[in-house]
């Protein structure tokens, strides 16, 4: 194909421009705000390696995929969520990681570091770095006592104060938790459609960001809606917003962020010593502190934390694991599925 | 856009005329339309040619958008926005251009010109932010005129139609009043003060002479309003809430949520053809109006 | 002036004051907003320049907005030149294919900027261009010309070609013509095609994101990477400072030189 072999001469123009970069740097694709790029953090790395942290960012996976295949050698550390990792591999966008080299990761819990949506061939193409789940969270003065399942949004009192996130894949796993199926394998879709069906009405707005959910909260127009873990402790910690976080007796969708380093990464020393950094107890618990985070999947990294904390106290909680139900890759064609449902869901429902 | 022809001696039209199109619409090909180019192959394909998928040449991205009504009605209610957007963007700007071209004088009508484009200068999504914080109850709007007026009101604008309307509104009006201003100014005064010792009423000059004459200007504003506004994507999302999906934040979607690619770029292209079908049917009905 | 013109001209005055206000009215929120401690824009307002000393202490935001204005800057010249000198061909010259290269100016405002920015990005990187300021400034030219070149032809509508015709048969060359009588005629119309590339540059925060590499940002880049935390007041404060310099800029340049035209 011709497109291709442009794309080959493309790729090699690519590298031959980019190869005056330092052999210092360590470049860094993740989410904005989201622990790589906390300035003190940053600062302290780089004064104990002598390692220069450059921060780029995506707004969706997609795009961080996007940015891994257009800018080969580019980048030398990038946080992939573990259900993207089987694709990054599949593509050979990312390279296998000698974990000997990164002391902090005999720290990870053995069922984060083993799992099958990051080892290939028995090779590691990400180190976990923290996990999380994607649940429910409240509004404390909207509550005399904090409401333990899900079906609250449903709720008729709360109607028109209930927030969800404009997400097809977290709408479709809501709605699959909310009507007592398995997230990963969804038999009876007709159920999922009517649960968000019925739930649509409620809503008040879909919300986008981090802030949309505190703004909502602190301006008390929201009573409830779907949440992230790490973003209610921070809203709860760092802003004194009245959150609360459940996670509710029908279960909750738990996720698990991972860093990997990126096929021809000119700085694969760096990116070793940056990403061992990023699991390390000492940096976890200034962050969780300093900012309020997820869970880090380094055991000692959590034990580390004071103990009423909500990391380890509650999402340490064995009856709160048993109610988890992680994610699995999702196929393209799921995903494409899910989009198609959750358009129609809002444009015949309004 | 119909340009007087001037004969050139012996160079032939295009030949003179070259020199001056050239370095602009190398400048698009290499920036917009080889890139566009390649948005036009991928919406032919089955899966992305990079992603290492087998691929092959298909319509069926253009199908998809008829294999159900969700595309068509999204299409139609983004016309409705555009539409209503451009109308209300004309009726707010046009008498504002008009004051600003004939009854605003000297050193006060350049500033007031440059106080009318500044507000573009600010990031489109910061102003968006800054209505959502106007618009909602308990914000700026409500917390206002509660202060002001005797009985208590709830104002909530926030997260509805009209507050899509507001914002697209506020993010264009500017267009209008620069087009008109430019078309308004060049109107000679001498003009309208014959008419009047004729005896014209005010009414009759304005629909008679001066919006004829504006013309030009009304329609280059409303077509840089109505073309943009139809696939906005960013203010519906924002300040919508429920009622903000529309056909961009739809083809948004395939770019964002999947790696759909051929379908959003198929579903652009067709918007694109939609929005120019829409401006040729509309351009003999416009001439037939001055 | 009959008592009824100046009615009507109080009025209008009026209702443009009016505009002003509603245009404003989110800028003005955003400023104050700058000056809120709470970063989640909480009424009633607590004060403080807590945004403005994280913002001293940011570099990087700084540096970001910096290289926004540079690009802006540069993209409106270059835009402008061009942009003009296509509008005059257009208005000059009657040829085959016109009609073509002017409905073409339509599809860079149609297409949503975010497929755009996407095909610019393969396409940039498919032909060795790559990411960097040099393509976030090739892609906003060609972003902006359209602007450029719709508005200036609104301007040139109201031209009469019989100005340029006197001035041939008096025996003044193409060129003359042009700087002694076209330009000036039309200069408002560069000037605001001008202020439209400008904003469109600036305010451009899609392509630039897709386009930029790391570490050499520009301010929307900036506020675009933030969509999914949200961004915090500190935009606001850069925002802010931009708009107040740009209007003591533009209030000071328009006392000595006439934007809007003659008459």
């Amino acid at each position: 194909m011709k497109t291709y072999s442009l794309l080959v001469a493309a790729a090699s123009v690519t590298l031959l421009m980019q190869s005056s970069a330092l052999a210092g740097d360590v470049h860094v694709l993740n989410w904005k705000g989201y622990g790589t790029d906390e300035s003190w953090a940053v600062e302290a790395f780089e004064k104990a390696t002598g390692h220069k942290v450059i921060n780029d960012y995506f707004n969706s996976e997609q795009e961080m995929l996007t940015k891994l295949r257009t800018n080969p050698g580019l980048y030398d550390v990038v946080m992939i969520n573990a259900a993207f990792n089987d694709q990054a591999t599949a593509e050979g966008l990312i390279q296998p990681i000698d974990v000997s080299k990164i002391p902090n990761a005999a720290d990870i819990g053995e069922e984060k570091a083993a799992s099958p949506m990051l080892n290939h061939d028995g090779k590691v193409y990400g180190v976990p770095w923290v996990w999380g789940l994607t649940s429910i969270a409240v509004n404390d003065k909207s509550f005399d006592e904090t409401p333990t399942s899900i079906q609250v949004m449903w709720d008729e009192a709360h109607k028109g104060r209930v927030t969800l996130r404009d997400d097809a894949l977290e709408a479709i796993q809501f709605g699959a938790i909310a009507s007592g199926q398995n997230i990963n394998d969804i038999k009876d879709m007709d159920a999922v459609k009517a649960k968000l069906t019925s739930l649509i009405p409620q809503i008040k707005t879909f919300w986008g960001s981090e802030n949309d959910w505190n703004q909502m909260v602190a301006a008390n127009q929201i009573d409830v809606g779907t949440y992230w873990s790490g973003s209610a402790s921070r809203a709860k910690k760092n802003f004194n917003l009245p959150v609360t976080f459940v996670v509710p007796e029908e279960g909750a969708v738990g996720w698990l962020d991972a860093l990997s380093i990126p096929k021809d990464s000119k700085n694969v020393e760096g990116a070793e010593a940056f990403i061992n950094y990023m699991i390390d107890p000492a940096f976890y618990t200034e962050w969780d502190e300093k900012v309020g985070a997820p869970v880090s999947a380094n055991l000692k990294a959590v034990a580390a934390l004071p103990e009423d904390a909500f990391n380890r106290k509650v999402m340490g909680d064995p009856k709160v694991a048993e109610r988890i139900q992680f994610q699995a890759p999702v196929s393209d064609a799921d995903r494409e599925a899910y989009l198609k449902i959750w358009q129609e869901l809002k444009v015949n429902v309004q | 856009m119909s340009g007087q022809s001037v004969s050139m001696g012996r160079r032939s039209p295009a030949k003179a005329a070259a020199p001056l199109l050239l370095p602009a619409y190398l400048w698009l090909i290499v920036a917009i339309f080889l890139p566009l180019s390649a948005m036009v192959f991928f919406s032919f394909a089955s899966d992305m040619p990079f992603s290492g998928k087998p691929w092959s040449l298909t319509l069926s991205n253009y199908a998809e958008f008829f294999s159900s009504s969700v595309y068509a009605t999204l299409l139609l209610s983004s016309f409705r926005l555009a539409l209503e957007v451009t109308l209300w963007c004309v009726l707010l700007g046009f008498p504002a251009a008009y004051v600003l071209a004939k009854v605003f004088k000297g050193r006060t009508r350049e500033a007031v010109f440059l106080l009318v484009i500044l507000p573009f200068w600010s990031n489109g999504l910061v102003r968006i932010f800054s209505w959502a914080m106007v618009l909602r109850s308990g914000g700026i709007l409500d917390t206002a005129l509660n202060a002001v007026l005797p009985f208590k009101i709830n104002i909530d604008l926030m997260y509805s139609y009209p507050a899509v309307i507001i914002g697209l509104v506020h993010s264009y009006v500017p267009y209008i009043v620069l087009t008109c201003y430019l078309s308004l100014q060049a109107i000679d005064d001498s003009i309208i003060e014959a008419a009047r010792s004729l005896g014209a009423s005010r009414l009759t000059i304005l629909k008679r002479l001066i919006i004829p004459l504006a013309l030009p200007g009304i329609l280059a504003g409303s077509v840089l309003v109505f073309v943009p506004v139809i696939g906005s994507f960013m203010e519906p999302r924002i300040l919508g809430g429920r009622t903000g999906t529309f056909y961009g934040t739809v083809i948004e979607d395939q770019f964002v949520a999947v790696f759909n690619w051929p379908l959003g770029a198929a579903l652009s292209f067709i918007l694109l053809a939609v929005v120019l079908i829409i401006l040729a049917a509309a351009s003999p009905i416009m001439r037939r109006a001055t | 002036m009959s008592k009824t013109t100046r009615f009507l001209s109080a009025l209008g005055r009026g209702y443009v004051v009016l505009l002003l206000a509603f245009l404003y009215l989110p800028i003005f929120i955003m400023g104050l907003m700058s000056f809120n401690a709470s970063p989640f824009y909480q009424l009633p307002m607590k004060w403080s320049t807590t945004w403005y000393e994280a913002l001293s202490q940011d570099d990087r935001l700084v540096g970001a907005a910096l290289n926004s204005l540079q690009i802006a800057i540069i993209t409106t010249v270059i835009a402008s030149i061009l942009g003009t000198a296509a509008s005059l061909a257009f208005f000059r010259y009657n040829f085959k294919g016109k009609k073509v290269l002017q409905t073409l100016l339509l599809p860079p405002i149609a297409i949503p900027w975010l497929i755009t920015g996407t095909a610019m990005l393969v396409f940039f990187y498919g032909v060795g261009i790559g990411r960097g300021l040099h393509a976030i400034l090739l892609g906003h030219v060609a972003l902006a010309l359209p602007y450029v070149i719709i508005v200036v032809n609104a301007r040139l509508q109201t031209f009469a070609p019989e100005l340029e015709e006197a001035a041939r048969s008096l025996g003044a060359s193409q060129w003359q013509i042009t700087r002694r009588i076209t330009l000036p005629y039309i200069a408002p119309g560069v000037i605001a095609g001008g202020l439209f590339a400008f904003a469109v540059s600036f305010d451009q925060f899609v392509v630039s994101y897709f386009l930029a590499t790391p570490g050499q940002t520009t301010l929307p880049v900036e506020i675009y990477a933030a969509i999914r935390k949200g961004f915090t007041p500190e935009i606001n404060a850069v925002s802010t400072i931009i708009i107040v310099i740009s209007m003591a800029l533009m209030l000071f340049t328009a006392r000595f030189y006439k934007f809007g035209g003659n008459g």
